[in-house]
């Protein structure tokens, strides 16, 4: 089964996260810019609240038995500080059917093994 | 209902375009992406720079760069989705790596806005 990870990540963190992941084996990744606000609804600084925050979104596929490694590597990766803080992200995961190789036309995922 | 996302060349979008159009897919989003894929390299060019070559080496590049891709999204019906595949894979194979890939995942529903029509009727 292949599943597809989203994160969305502080922009200056996603370097970081590109590395690890290339460390831990996990090289395909793609990389996009988007704007968002979370639960706190946004920053307020004095008057102005500022609610697109510009964030980093890193799209990649992998098999189901290392989600939890890629997970742990990302969150770690992404986390601002000890503790982290407000703003470090999100890390959504969605099921993917199958997955084509276009240079190749090889199928992968759960039909195939079937 | 299938989502199919695609990550495919630059230089690819204008002819991936047209086949989906030929192919009946009317409505599709597309947005610009920088990425990098398993790295498999030209064989040949790394043996070439093992042997020391300098020009072999510098095309291999440094290791884990991103490179500019477009990426597509389109929601169909189940049983278009071979379509739409084959489409997709026929028009941007060129064999080499860094062609890109196509995902296809469940997606539960769909609502036109402008009408609020859902499920099949908001994509057909």
């Amino acid at each position: 089964m292949l599943i597809m990870i989203r994160a969305i990540v502080r922009p200056e963190k996603a370097d970081a996260v590109l590395a690890a992941l290339m460390d831990a084996g996990f090289p395909a990744v793609t990389k996009y810019s988007v704007a968002g606000r979370g639960k706190q609804r946004g920053i307020k600084i004095g008057e102005v609240t500022y609610d697109e925050i510009p964030k980093t979104m890193l799209m990649s596929v992998i098999n189901e038995e290392d989600k939890d490694f890629v997970i742990n590597t990302i969150m770690n990766t992404a986390r601002s500080g000890a503790k982290g803080a407000f703003g470090d992200g999100k890390i959504f995961i969605s099921d993917v059917e199958c997955a084509y190789t276009i240079s190749s036309g090889v199928k992968e995922g759960a039909e195939v093994e079937a | 209902m299938k989502e199919v996302i695609a990550i495919v060349r630059m230089n690819m979008m204008n002819q991936t375009k047209k086949a989906l159009t030929e192919a009946g897919v009317d409505a599709f989003f597309a947005h610009e992406a920088t990425g990098r894929g398993k790295g498999f390299v030209n064989p040949q060019v790394l043996a070439g720079a093992e042997e020391g070559y300098e020009e072999a080496a510098s095309l291999l590049g440094e290791k884990g760069k991103l490179y500019p891709k477009r990426v597509i999204t389109i929601v169909v019906d189940d049983d278009f989705v071979d379509t739409v595949v084959d489409t997709i894979v026929t028009t941007n194979k060129t064999g080499k790596p860094g062609d890109g890939k196509i995902f296809v995942l469940p997606i539960k529903n769909a609502v036109r806005v402008r009408t609020g029509d859902a499920g099949m009727k908001a994509i057909s």
